[in-house]
């Protein structure tokens, strides 16, 4: 029974701690036996990668990050172990990069020539090289930097999206559209114009030949004029006119003051008819308005009958007297 | 004590301490003094379980039964548990993890979640039940019995003979059977996700050492270590301190089965506290 309890116990114990440990070296992929070749890298920062990362040969996963050192020079020493299987490409070169969105680095080693066209990058290699057996390397920007930058041109590209979308709501669509056919109005008008105007220009085109025609005469004649003018000179011809101008001049500047005498007196004669004619029209519009004798006389009919028949026994009247003095007069001497 | 303040009651001046305030108070007294009563028969408890491992030939003959009845007899129910532990973690990550995260993430969170968690937390409580309770009515039926105190009349120290025995099988074959537990839930789950996920097994082996570190292993152990501690000197406690028979028995397994359970969660709070936090600092 003694046996048989330390049996089983020391089998349990055993097989467990067993699995447990061999588990772990896998999962781990401790390098027992030292199977691997070691590769050493340096850098100025390896970002986020961390021992146990992935070492990739054009894809293909070829090792792991056995040990991340910072050197009392200043870099970052990044020691990989790779499958001895693997051969690393002609000036090898290590860069640590994002292999997935979640955090994962790898190291990739590429050959030199093969390195992306980057300038950073390439400085990078240029200052990490010449470490003797250690490979130059370079660290990728991380996803989190690109995406945040990303992240910044489609906030500014959604501020502009959105002020667009301000600005140019329905009222602005509307008047948009409304401009849109007024110009298309206005231009229709401004091509009617140019075809209705377009025979004014000729007209006017020719008129301008003509009236440049005319003016060319005009010189012509106001050249001729000027040499008679010249001729004249010499024969005192124009002292005359000179003197027959002033006394035109003379004149005119008095005909010109009686003039204004004249006008003087036409404005004050125009006031007073202007008064005249006010008077006029109250005289008027009292005797349309029925005011005053000849008011009454001229809106009352009866009134006027009256007075015409009263001028009709008037001229029977005078007739009569006419007719027969004696009647009316009697002269007596004594 | 009741019997002083009633003295105390009755002799104060009119009436100025009433019955009902010396009640709670005397009650929350008599409750601060089993308390402290209690941790004193803890402490004590533990420093003669301490005391007694020095009694090395008393011990050794039983020790090996033991650790073969609380951890080699215990491995079945342990990767019982695991086994569905895995699966059905396997296909709760597959679910959670559709359409947004790779699926190899599987591999991960199964593997920090077994090993750093359910495995010690579910194989240790479903230990408290079995171990905890056959511990505390063993003993406890010994003491009814008054065999520990022939024991004790046969010069037998009762710790050296029936506490450390268990003790030490406990913190030494907890691990052991959370290690199989361990290895058999990550296997489960792998097997899961081959067979009813479209999770291939390299991706679900790259998942699992993504961030795979021995730190999760050492983690695991050592808590499920300390669960056996507190396990086993619960249950022999409870048993060693069986009163009243048949019905005494029954209280003392069920009051091991829930302070080991309490104490397993409150232990594993613990060590996330002090180890997780203090390695993440």
């Amino acid at each position: 029974m003694k046996r048989s309890n330390d049996l089983l116990v020391g089998t349990a114990v055993i097989a467990v701690i067993l699995t447990l440990t061999g588990a772990t070296l896998w999962v781990k992929q401790s390098d027992i036996g030292e199977k691997r070749s070691k590769v050493v890298a340096r850098f100025h920062d390896v970002g986020n990668a961390r021992i146990g990362n992935a070492v990739v040969i054009r894809g293909v996963r070829a090792g792991r990050i056995d040990a991340l050192e910072l050197e009392p020079t200043g870099w970052v020493h990044v020691r990989m172990s790779l499958d001895r299987a693997m051969q690393l490409p002609s000036d090898p070169v290590v860069l640590l990069n994002e292999s997935s969105l979640f955090g994962e680095w790898q190291a990739t080693i590429t050959s030199r020539s093969a390195l992306p066209h980057d300038e950073k990058i390439a400085t990078e290699v240029a200052e990490s090289s010449g470490g003797g057996a250690v490979l130059p390397g370079a660290t990728l920007p991380d996803i989190a930097k690109l995406t945040a930058v990303a992240g910044q041109i489609a906030g500014d590209v959604a501020n502009v999206a959105g002020r667009v979308e301000v600005a140019f709501d329905d009222s602005a669509a509307r008047e948009l559209r409304f401009s849109i056919r007024n110009f298309a109005e206005l231009s229709a008008t401004l091509a009617r114009t140019v075809r209705s105007h377009a025979g004014d220009l000729d007209t006017l085109s020719r008129g301008l030949g003509s009236a440049v025609a005319s003016l060319e005469r005009t010189a012509q004649s106001a050249e001729r004029m000027a040499a008679r003018i010249d001729t004249s000179t010499a024969s005192g011809e124009v002292r005359q006119i000179v003197d027959d101008i002033a006394r035109a001049a003379a004149e005119l500047r008095q005909t010109t003051a009686q003039i204004q005498t004249l006008s003087q007196q036409l404005a004050r004669s125009q006031g007073r008819l202007d008064t005249f004619l006010a008077n006029g029209d109250s005289i008027l519009s009292k005797i349309n308005s029925g005011q005053g004798s000849l008011g009454l006389l001229v809106n009352d009919p009866g009134l006027y009958h009256n007075s015409d028949s009263l001028v009709t026994q008037l001229r029977q009247l005078v007739n009569d007297i006419h007719a027969n003095p004696g009647k009316y007069v009697s002269v007596r001497l004594f | 004590m009741t019997s002083s303040s009633a003295v105390l009651t009755q002799t104060a001046p009119s009436g100025t301490m009433s019955i009902a305030p010396s009640r709670a108070v005397e009650t929350i007294g008599r409750s601060t003094r089993r308390s402290l009563e209690a941790v004193g028969r803890s402490m004590a408890f533990v420093w003669e379980t301490i005391r007694a491992v020095g009694d090395v030939r008393t011990w050794s003959a039983s020790t090996m039964v033991q650790m073969r009845r609380l951890g080699v007899d215990s491995l079945p129910i342990g990767t019982f548990i695991a086994v569905f532990t895995g699966v059905v973690l396997a296909l709760l990550a597959s679910y959670s993890f559709t359409g947004a995260v790779p699926l190899y993430f599987v591999g991960t969170l199964v593997e920090k979640t077994v090993i750093m968690e359910l495995a010690p937390v579910l194989t240790g409580l479903a230990l408290a039940g079995r171990v905890g309770a056959n511990i505390a009515a063993e003993l406890g039926t010994m003491r009814v019995t008054e065999q520990i105190d022939a024991l004790e009349t046969l010069a037998y120290d009762p710790y050296a003979y029936l506490v450390v025995p268990r003790v030490l099988a406990g913190v030494v074959m907890f691990p052991i059977v959370v290690g199989a537990a361990m290895l058999t839930g990550v296997a489960s789950a792998w097997l899961a996700s081959v067979g009813l996920l479209d999770l291939s097994s390299p991706d679900f082996v790259k998942g699992l050492r993504l961030f795979f570190s021995p730190f999760d292993v050492r983690y695991g152990l050592v808590k499920s270590a300390s669960f056996g501690l507190a396990v086993t000197l619960i249950g022999c406690q409870r048993g060693l301190g069986t009163r009243g028979g048949a019905e005494g028995v029954g209280r003392a397994a069920t009051s091991a089965v829930v302070y080991s359970a309490v104490l397993i969660l409150v232990l594993d709070a613990f060590w996330a506290v002090v180890w997780l936090l203090g390695t993440r600092q």
